[in-house]
């Protein structure tokens, strides 16, 4: 079990209190004080499970606008085509699919990194990711992919050449 | 009157979406395609429900808190849906389950033969 260090707690309890913020709106001081309270104990209690390095990496406004601009901009561009391409297969009888399993190298280092590419593939229709898998140096995400036209470097450029290149502005 | 309009779009381009998704998850021949047909429904469906949602919150309702909700509300969704799509495959996957007509390419199972 990790230890709970001081700036990870700092940085759940602001997203806790963000949170409490954003679901109950109103600003009077003795919802204010409640709020810290119960954030406080959230973050004492699970910041360990949450961060494990460079707590405040998202405290840095360049970088928030690059994981904004990335989830406003790059991905959603993706998603818009991946679903149009995802919607004609299902409108035209699901017949013309080609589905496999590719494995895919990814050069981003950091785990959050990993993690949020991860998901950025699952959450793309006619891609999802199955395991997460190291050897020798170099990580490899395994992906279902609904249309299987390539495989090994050329796969991982199709799949997410785009939303790689978003995530390592963010995350390097 | 014209934010109504567009909003009832957006509404309206989300279900379209929603309905390949579900389209695709009653024809689609294997249940691991038929998880990528539900991503439809979960992502752009969602995402065209809950941007006319927003408008009418804020220029229809006027309220900074239903739309302030309505983008938590998007969030969440995103936060959790991939996490449990990955959760559903692997386990499927591990627990054996396989197409019928079997994949072409299948790099899990070379490097994990069971």
């Amino acid at each position: 079990m990790r230890k709970t260090t001081f700036p990870a707690v700092l940085a759940t309890f602001v997203v806790c209190f963000l949170f409490w913020l954003l679901l109950d709106f109103s600003f009077k001081p003795e919802e204010l004080i409640a709020g810290a309270i119960v954030s406080l104990a959230v973050a004492l209690f699970s910041a360990r499970f949450f961060i494990h390095e460079k707590a405040g990496w998202f405290f840095h406004p360049l970088r928030l606008i690059k994981l904004l601009g990335f989830w406003c901009v790059t991905f959603p561009v993706e998603l818009w085509k991946a679903n149009v391409d995802m919607a004609k297969r299902c409108f035209t009888g699901c017949t013309n699919i080609n589905p496999g399993i590719v494995k895919v190298p990814v050069d981003l280092k950091s785990d959050y990194g990993q993690a949020a590419l991860a998901n950025a593939i699952t959450l793309t229709p006619g891609t999802m990711t199955l395991d997460i898998a190291e050897q020798e140096g170099q990580t490899y995400y395994y992906i279902h992919w609904i249309d299987v036209t390539a495989t090994g470097e050329e796969a991982g450029e199709a799949i997410k050449g785009r939303l790689e290149k978003g995530l390592k502005g963010v995350w390097e | 009157m014209l934010i109504r309009i567009i909003a009832d779009l957006l509404i309206f381009v989300g279900a379209v979406f929603a309905t390949a998704g579900t389209i695709g998850v009653v024809k689609m021949p294997d249940p691991y395609s038929r998880m990528q047909a539900s991503t439809c429904v979960a992502t752009l469906g969602m995402l065209g429900v809950m941007l006319g949602a927003l408008l009418y919150a804020i220029f229809v309702m006027a309220s900074a808190s239903a739309a302030i909700k309505v983008c938590v509300i998007a969030m969440l969704i995103f936060v959790t849906n991939p996490v449990g799509a990955h959760a559903i495959v692997k386990g499927a996957y591990r627990h054996g389950i396989r197409p019928d007509k079997p994949m072409e390419v299948d790099d899990f199972r070379r490097d994990f033969d069971e």
